[in-house]
């Protein structure tokens, strides 16, 4: 397993950037999230694991205030954001979007050009002052997704006509645009192929020097070469959580060995 | 990978870190939020602008068309006197048929007159000929009908309710004044004054009018006394016709279209054809009826019959289109299940398919309905806006006889001058509406109930 | 024989087919249904429609062409002296028709024999007068020439009447038979069956495509027989209406269809901002149970007739709009004007717009949306910058469908914009439409081979073309750009 971690960085010192306290979700009488507590750090690559309809997406969802969407979607407890609730009934959601980014499961790109699909984010925000700081960011969101040289000629041609991969990585660039402070990223790669899985794979542990990423996978795999946090949620409990190598080789709790070793899932 | 790490080009600072609390919110959040606001206002304006004017709509129609429910008349004691009706006494309605409603319009005034006269009732400057006139011109027609039917009652004084006249009943409704009346050569502020007399008498009264919904048009000289009779026949004849031409037809071509018809240029051609016939102007379709239906075929201008089979030809495209959205409505497996037992293709469709199609193709067909009793254009050009005073015959001899439509009456009424037809075209659309509530209100019942969730 | 009694009798026959047609399978089989082909019923039914539907078609065919057959006939007879153009012809003929069915009045009422009536002489009997008792009144003396048309008219169509009902009769028969000859135990009459139906299936469908040839003829025809009589140029490039009863009328299109336009362009200005934030708030803002009530309503508007609203224009709009509008600016003094008819249109055509729209918007992804609301966009920067662009192709189509729905309109047009043909700027005047043309030239007293009343159907086709033309447009425009979604 050892080998297949791309080179671990010093874990112990990074600060918090979200904290969560006693967080649950009903989506009208289903208790979908219980009493959640948990800590996420800045610059790191923490991962949520577990199997299906556990609530991590669910969760991950809370962090941006996504489920605001949702009709019949409740949320209590406490999250805060560099010790902010984002809850608090002074915050704009929309502004909080602004610093939390996302990248959905399915690649879904604006139809517009490449160009004005990453520079939507920029634009909104009012980001740039003139037409070459935007340039400048599009470059470098793009560069960032490892899609510049792809399609650095034809950026003005439909997003929608790209491949899947470059369809999600380009998805990325636009999340990464808006300069986010934490990226959620909910199972980005299962509507990929294993190359593409394998590029946006590097990208992620690529963008944890500049921001804190949070990633759903299902893969055990996944969690276990990206992320340097894991988190274990089942049936709506966050069971354990904690550094990736001691979760994988040593979990503390029967459920989270049990879905490890493969006898749940 | 390395060019992500050397390749950063500069990136604009990151805005101020007062900016950065959640808590407050910056200048371009208030400005955005403050556009969102607006927009979200844009969206509720205009819902209330529509839902505003369709309140006004239905108020000012209601308002102006429920007097026409409520009708003005009079009541007295009528002696059919014998010196003018039957002057030979024989009490043979042939013989009596010679006398026309001129006497018997004088019958009635002397009646009424006399009637005033032992009551007391007097008005300075209204005299008998004006008492007279107070009485509607159609009223001698009625009584003339009434005492031929029963010549027994020659000779006999009956208590006799006939309606007023056109402007009397304007006056109790407000739009005749003392003022208008001075103008008016059809009455006399006299008159008025008389009949505020006869109302506190209790002979004037208004009362509900059903001969409204009964009786034939009238000339435009007696607003008073036309009513909707057989401008509702007419519309419940092609109603019915529509029904029988385009429910089998629609229905049929419908199963073809889904069911059986390969996909090749010709059934596209079909196909282009009926979305493109939807969208034809309706009085195309009154066109294409005057050619065809009337020069061509030489059937009667203005019967029921060419009304209903061009209505039918225009009702038909919608029909389809419902009909085939109900029939691919029905899941394949239901198809194939059938197919499985070894049924043909045509008992799974007749056996299976369309039966549990059959609401939604009612629902879609009592929609059509509805939308085919309200078409105007389209008559107007087979020659039904002409006046119409004899009910039609019962069917089928009758669908060939000129008839009148609900919304053909409505614009005929409201082309006249007087504003006593104003009052009548509201009221006519007020039953228009009446009927088509309660057709679409039994079509979204119908498909509530019978609504499947596959 | 009556049509009635004669379908009755049809019917009769193809019930007792199917009777007959069954017990015949039956015996044909022993008594034992299941050694047949098909179930018993459906040989019945193979009877009952070789006996039935070939009787209705010639029934049908021959009440349409008998009539045509006849005229054709007694205008040849009449000869060229009674009958010197197509007018007289047709006016002759109107008189024929009167009389014969003066005669059957007379026939009736009187009790003459046919001998009697066919011995009558126009200048001997008092036809005139004897016509007026039975309530056909002539305007001059009977000519001899016109009388004897008319009785033969009634014997040629007592002969066609007796002849329709032995040839519908005998063709019923002759189906029954056929039918019936083919029964045998392995005779396969369900799928004989189904093969007619399917037949009967395609015909219904044909019916389409008969309409759209039927209206294209019987417009084009006409067309062809104004354009004959007016230079076609001076229609389509005359910008004067200006049609006079004696002949020498100006017929040019411009004007109308200046108005025709005009009003367009004030409706859409109406309905597509009202329309469009409507479904925008339905779709994107309303919640659940305010959509509930809110769409229901604005559907009313839809199932009004458009006879309601052109009172509501006459009435209401254009005296609003006159008295506070366009008197105080002294822009016009009549209540029905461009803004009048194109405001109501306006409104007739919001809910169209509207539900369009809302339905167009509901098909653009969820994904889309959350893909902007996730980067921290508010909910109209959404909507304007993905969901809009993303329906836009949908939406003009809309459009374009709402136009040619206001082009097309007639009722509100007639009662709220006049009938004025004259091309102005002034929205506050009143100007006529194509479609108010078209009503008022068909409906008026002109006679029909003029001119006059001929140019309604070039007008019509005109109409019929602009209002095609642009929803094919709309059509292809949503079919070109369509983003598909999976």
């Amino acid at each position: 397993m050892n080998d297949m971690r791309i080179m671990e960085r010093e874990t112990d010192t990074r600060t918090v950037k979200i904290t969560a306290r006693g967080v649950q979700v009903h989506y009208g009488d289903k208790h979908a999230l219980k009493d959640v507590d948990v800590d996420i750090l800045d610059k790191t690559v923490t991962a949520f694991i577990g199997p299906s309809g556990c609530g991590k997406s669910t969760f991950l969802r809370c962090l941006n205030r996504m489920n605001d969407t949702v009709a019949t979607a409740r949320v209590s407890g406490t999250i805060l954001l560099d010790g902010e609730d984002i809850y608090d009934r002074r915050v704009d959601p929309v502004q909080l979007r602004a610093r939390v980014g996302m990248v959905f499961q399915k690649p879904n790109p604006f139809p517009k050009s490449i160009y004005d699909n990453v520079a939507y984010g920029p634009r909104i925000h009012g980001l740039t002052r003139n037409k070459a700081d935007l340039d400048e960011i599009v470059e470098s969101s793009l560069r960032k997704a490892a899609l510049w040289t792809e399609v650095k000629d034809r950026l003005n041609d439909t997003g929608t006509g790209l491949s899947g991969g470059q369809q999600q990585r380009l998805c990325i660039a636009r999340a990464v645009a808006t300069h986010p402070e934490v990226l959620l990223m909910d199972e980005p790669c299962s509507a990929l192929d294993p190359i593409a899985t394998a590029q946006v794979e590097e990208l992620i542990d690529e963008l944890r020097a500049q921001f804190s990423v949070v990633i759903v996978t299902h893969s055990m795999q996944q969690a276990a070469r990206v992320s340097q946090r894991t988190a274990f949620f089942h049936l709506g409990n966050l069971v354990e959580y904690g550094e990736t190598g001691q979760i994988f080789t040593n979990p503390k709790d029967p459920r989270t060995e049990s879905y490890i070793t493969g006898r749940i899932g | 990978m390395t060019e992500v790490l050397q390749h950063q080009p500069a990136i604009p600072a990151r805005p101020a870190a007062g900016d950065r609390s959640l808590y407050a919110a910056s200048t371009k959040m208030r400005r955005r939020n403050a556009a969102e606001t607006r927009f979200r206002l844009y969206g509720v304006a205009a819902v209330a602008v529509s839902l505003l004017t369709l309140a006004i709509m239905l108020f000012t129609i209601i308002r102006d068309g429920s007097s026409a429910f409520r009708q003005a008349m009079l009541t007295f004691p009528v002696t059919i006197d014998a010196a003018i009706v039957d002057k030979t006494g024989s009490r043979d309605p042939v013989q009596m048929a010679r006398v026309t409603t001129v006497g018997y319009g004088r019958l009635l005034g002397n009646s009424l007159a006399a009637h005033l006269a032992e009551r007391g009732i007097a008005v300075e400057g209204v005299d008998d000929g004006d008492i007279a006139n107070m009485i509607s011109k159609d009223a001698p027609a009625r009584l003339r009908d009434r005492v031929l039917a029963d010549p027994s009652l020659v000779g006999q004084t009956i208590e006799l309710t006939v309606l007023a006249a056109g402007r009397i009943d304007g006056y109790i409704k407000g739009r005749v004044t003392r003022e208008t009346a001075e103008r008016d050569s059809n009455v006399t502020p006299g008159q008025l004054e008389m009949a505020d007399r006869l109302i506190e008498a209790g002979i004037l009264e208004t009362r509900f009018n059903t001969a409204f919904l009964t009786a034939p048009d009238a000339s435009d000289q007696r607003p008073e006394a036309a009513g909707l009779g057989i401008a509702i026949i007419g519309s419940a004849y092609m109603m019915v016709m529509v029904l029988i031409f385009t429910l089998p037809v629609g229905v049929a071509a419908s199963i073809y279209l889904e069911e059986f018809a390969p996909k090749n240029r010709f059934t596209d051609l079909i196909e282009v054809n009926i979305s493109n016939l939807a969208a034809v102007p309706s009085i195309v379709f009154g066109i294409l009826g005057l050619a065809i239906f009337i020069n061509f075929a030489g059937l009667p201008q203005s019967s029921s019959l060419v009304g209903a089979l061009v209505i039918s030809l225009m009702t038909l495209p919608t029909i389809i289109i419902a009909t085939r959205a109900a029939i691919r409505a029905v899941p394949p497996s239901i198809r194939d299940a059938a197919l499985g037992v070894g049924a043909s293709k045509m008992q799974a469709v007749f056996h299976h398919v369309l039966p549990l199609a059959m609401p939604g193709i009612l629902t879609g067909t009592i929609l059509g309905l509805a939308s085919a009793l309200g078409e105007t254009a389209p008559l107007l050009l087979i020659g039904m806006v002409a006046f119409v005073t004899n009910y039609p015959s019962a069917p089928p001899e009758g669908v060939l006889d000129p008839a009148t439509a609900l919304p053909v009456q409505v614009y005929s009424w409201a082309s006249r001058a007087d504003p006593a037809f104003l009052e009548r075209s509201s009221g006519a659309i007020i039953v228009l509406l009446v009927f088509l509530v309660i057709m679409n209100v039994t079509a979204i019942v119908m498909r509530r109930r019978f609504e499947r969730r596959w | 024989m009556s049509v009635s009694l004669l379908s009755l009798l049809v019917l009769a026959l193809a019930v007792a087919g199917f009777l007959i047609g069954r017990a015949r399978a039956l015996k044909a089989a022993g008594g034992d249904a299941r050694r047949l082909h098909s179930l018993p019923g459906y040989y019945g039914q193979s009877v009952v429609l070789f006996t039935a539907v070939p009787a209705f078609l010639l029934m049908a065919a021959w009440l349409i062409l008998q009539p045509i057959l006849i005229d054709g006939r007694i205008t040849a007879a009449l000869g060229p002296q009674v009958a010197p153009d197509a007018t007289a012809a047709q006016l002759a003929m109107a008189d024929v028709r009167r009389i014969a069915g003066g005669l059957d009045a007379m026939q009736a009422a009187g009790g003459f024999t046919d001998d009697q009536i066919a011995g009558m002489r126009a200048d001997l009997a008092d036809i005139r007068g004897r016509l007026a008792e039975v309530g056909v009144a002539l305007g001059a003396e009977v000519r001899p020439e016109i009388f004897e048309a008319a009785k033969s008219y009634r014997l040629q169509q007592k002969t066609g009447a007796m002849l329709m009902s032995v040839a519908v009769l005998l063709v019923a028969a002759a189906g029954m038979a056929f039918a019936l000859r083919r029964i045998d135990r392995d005779f396969r009459a369900r799928n004989v069956s189904e093969t007619f139906v399917l037949w009967l299936l395609i015909g219904a469908a044909l019916i389409a495509i008969l309409t759209t040839v039927g209206i294209v003829l019987s417009m084009l025809s006409e067309s062809i027989r104004f354009f004959g009589m007016y230079p076609a140029g001076e229609f389509f490039f005359g910008t004067v209406w200006n049609p006079q009863f004696r002949g020498g009328s100006d017929l040019g299109l411009l004007p109308l269809l200046w108005g025709t336009l005009y009003i367009t362009l004030v409706s859409m200005l109406v309905s597509v901002p009202i329309g469009l934030f409507a479904a925008i708030y339905t779709a994107e803002y309303a919640p659940q149970r305010v959509r509930n009530v809110v769409k229901p309503l604005i559907e009313v508007i839809a199932g009004i007739p458009t006879v309601v609203f052109g009172l509501f224009a006459l009435v209401t709009v254009g005296p609003f709009l006159r008295d506070w509008f366009a008197q105080p600016l002294g822009l016009g003094t009549s209540g029905s004007s461009v803004m009048t008819a194109g405001i109501v249109i306006g409104i007739l055509n919001i809910p169209f717009i509207s539900s369009l729209a809302d339905d167009i918007i509901n098909a653009v992804p969820q994904s889309l949306r959350d893909g902007s609301l996730g980067l921290g966009a508010t909910r109209s920067e959404t909507i304007r910058n993905v969901v809009l662009p993303a329906a836009l192709p949908g939406i003009v189509g809309a459009i374009l469908m709402a136009a040619s729905r206001a082009i097309g309109e007639t009722m509100i047009v007639t009662m709220g914009a006049g009938a004025a043909a004259k091309m102005d700027l002034n929205p506050f005047e009143a100007m006529t439409t194509i479609t108010v043309k078209i009503v008022s030239q068909l409906t008026g007293d002109t006679e029909f081979n003029s001119p006059e009343t001929l140019v309604a159907f070039a007008l019509g086709i005109t109409l019929f073309v602009i209002t095609l033309g642009l929803n094919v447009l709309a059509l292809w425009i949503v079919r070109k750009y369509r983003e598909q979604y999976e």
